[in-house]
């Protein structure tokens, strides 16, 4: 505990010395009694000062929870030789505002332990470490204090809420095993694909007998699309992040999709991975179900902007973290010119790849002076002839601007895919 | 207690009420600006006020002095107090009663003892020497019984 005297008691000290001297040099009494009370307030401060014996413990009563909901923190406070006054104050990060009194001061009576509740509203995603705790107790004059912290920390979760999003991008090519996704091929399945000729080997409940007979020659029978599993990689491009005062930018925004489209790929027993592109690489293998959904949004929780000048590339990723046949979903803001050529790589590569722009446009302030307005078209032409390679590589390019909804650009996408496919050599 | 230690000397009521007025100017401005550091020279500046009526005045022992001491006690405490919640916490009621009642305490006391300065003063064969000394001895007793006081059991 670090103690701190008040710079009062040096003060009253001091004025009850100069009220004494002056008494004695002037041969006044009334200097003396002026002096009196504040030799006695600093006597008095001296002698109260005892430092207490502090106990806190800290406690949430949850380490999850979805942006807009409330967390409670349960602060308990206790002394053996009690305290006239205890400050608690529990550091916040911003995403988190307390909907009760922080700090507060409390009395604590000898060996009676204090509890008491803090409402917490989680306004933004994000992972964080609560605790310890700020506490100071003070004498009853507040002459001497003692600082310190107490308690343990707290992790709290809080995660991005999903997205509503009407129709999901289906990649083109599934995978072998069974899935929602009905597959190009044809198989066993539900979906009616095809009639062809009878082959030996073909179960009796797959003649069309229909045809049969109306075509006469021999027995055809039914061909079926296959329900498949995809795989989908999330590609995050986090070289740079663009945002505004707010704390809105295009690293929020990419989380935020991230989530809602893992969340919803996994729902519909897809294999979703996730590829962190940027100053610091990172990776998860496609898997599915709810551990990789936490696995996944766990990631993009600790997902951070990491300056580096390295050279990177797609070849550094093991094979396992883009598998054959996935969609590659790249969600980013075509800022990096090392991003922007991994992905025209991937796509040579083969890879059935979606780029959705996380536009900055939003979030750059606008130019002031006629120089700032020239580079900044500049700028934005330059995007465009980088966006109109894409287009020409085949690969769909949407833009992504703050405040529409992710099904937006999903939609687009789509209406792009259905016109153009990839060319294969 | 400005007003009193101008209405003791008229004659010199503006200069007692401008090093005064320069005082509670400078308090004003602690509180204000929260600069603690100046809180002692408010308190020097009013007290010189009081000291100048007092030697102009003459000789004779003036009875009110004790209620001056107290007052300026009372007014550095609750310029302390005013400054100790700068940051806005949300104290409860028996924090605040507490501190009321030990700065209420303490005011009393001291009022008591700067009365006992006096009337000591005021007895036939004391010395100021001897008052000094019996009021720095009060002020002890008062310190260690304090203490003793406070000592966990």
């Amino acid at each position: 505990m670090t103690r701190i005297v008040s710079p009062r008691l040096a003060a009253y000290a001091g004025l009850a010395a100069i009220g004494l001297l002056a008494g004695l040099v002037l041969g006044r009494v009334e200097l003396i009694a002026l002096a009196a009370p504040f030799a006695l307030a600093a006597v008095a401060g001296a002698a109260l000062a005892r430092e207490p014996d502090l106990h806190a413990t800290l406690a949430l009563d949850r380490e999850r929870a979805l942006e807009g909901e409330e967390v409670t923190a349960t602060i308990e406070l206790s002394s053996a030789s009690g305290a006239d006054r205890v400050d608690v104050l529990l550091q916040l990060p911003r995403a988190l505002r307390a909907g009760t009194p922080n700090p507060r001061s409390v009395r604590l009576a000898p060996g009676e332990p204090r509890t008491f509740e803090l409402s917490l509203q989680c306004t933004r995603f994000g992972a964080f470490v609560l605790g310890p705790l700020l506490v100071r107790s003070r004498d009853r004059l507040g002459f001497t204090s003692w600082e310190t912290r107490l308690g343990g920390r707290e992790p709290l979760r809080v995660y991005p809420n999903v997205e509503a999003v009407h129709a999901l991008l289906a990649p083109y090519e599934t995978q072998a095993y069974v899935g929602n996704q009905v597959s190009r091929a044809k198989s066993e399945g539900v979906e009616f694909a095809d009639i062809r000729n009878w082959t030996p080997g073909d179960r009796v409940r797959k003649i069309n007998w229909r045809a049969s007979a109306r075509r006469g020659g021999g027995l055809l029978v039914n061909e079926q699309h296959p329900e498949r599993n995809t795989d989908v990689v999330l590609f995050l491009d986090t070289f740079v992040d663009v945002e505004s005062d707010d704390d809105r930018g295009t690293l929020d925004m990419t989380v935020r999709a991230a989530t809602s489209l893992a969340h919803l790929y996994l729902q519909r027993r897809d294999r979703v991975g996730l590829v962190s592109f940027g100053g610091y690489l990172s990776w998860l293998t496609p898997a599915s179900g709810t551990k990789q959904l936490y696995r996944i949004v766990d990631s993009l929780l600790q997902m951070n902007i990491v300056l580096s000048f390295a050279a990177k590339g797609v070849e550094i990723l093991p094979p396992r973290a883009l598998p054959p046949k996935a969609l590659v979903l790249a969600l980013s803001p075509l800022l990096d010119q090392r991003s922007a050529a991994a992905l025209l790589d991937l796509r040579a590569r083969g890879f059935d790849l979606v780029v959705i722009e996380v536009s900055p446009v939003p979030f750059v302030r606008p130019a002031t002076d006629e120089l700032s307005d020239l580079s900044y078209r500049l700028w934005r032409l330059t995007r465009e002839s980088l966006r109109a390679r894409y287009e020409q590589a085949g690969v769909p390019v949407v833009e992504w601007v703050d405040g529409v909804p992710l099904n937006v650009p999903l939609e687009e996408v789509a209406a792009f895919r259905r016109h153009a496919r990839p060319a294969r050599a | 207690m400005l007003a009193y230690a101008a209405s003791r000397e008229p004659r010199l009521a503006p200069l007692v009420s401008g090093i005064g007025a320069v005082g509670a100017v400078l308090l004003a401005f602690v509180l204000v600006r929260r600069t603690d550091e100046l809180l002692p020279w408010a308190l020097i500046l009013l007290g010189s006020a009081y000291t100048v009526s007092l030697l102009v005045h003459g000789s004779s022992v003036d009875g009110g002095a004790p209620l001056v001491a107290a007052g300026l006690l009372v007014c550095a405490e609750l310029a302390a107090w005013s400054l100790d919640e700068r940051h806005s916490i949300a104290a409860e009621r028996a924090v605040v009663v507490a501190r009321a009642a030990a700065l209420g305490a303490l005011v009393a006391v001291s009022t008591a003892a700067s009365g006992l300065i006096v009337a000591l003063s005021l007895a036939p064969g004391s010395g100021l020497a001897w008052t000094v000394l019996g009021a720095a001895a009060s002020v002890l007793v008062v310190g260690v019984a304090v203490r003793l006081a406070r000592r966990p059991v």
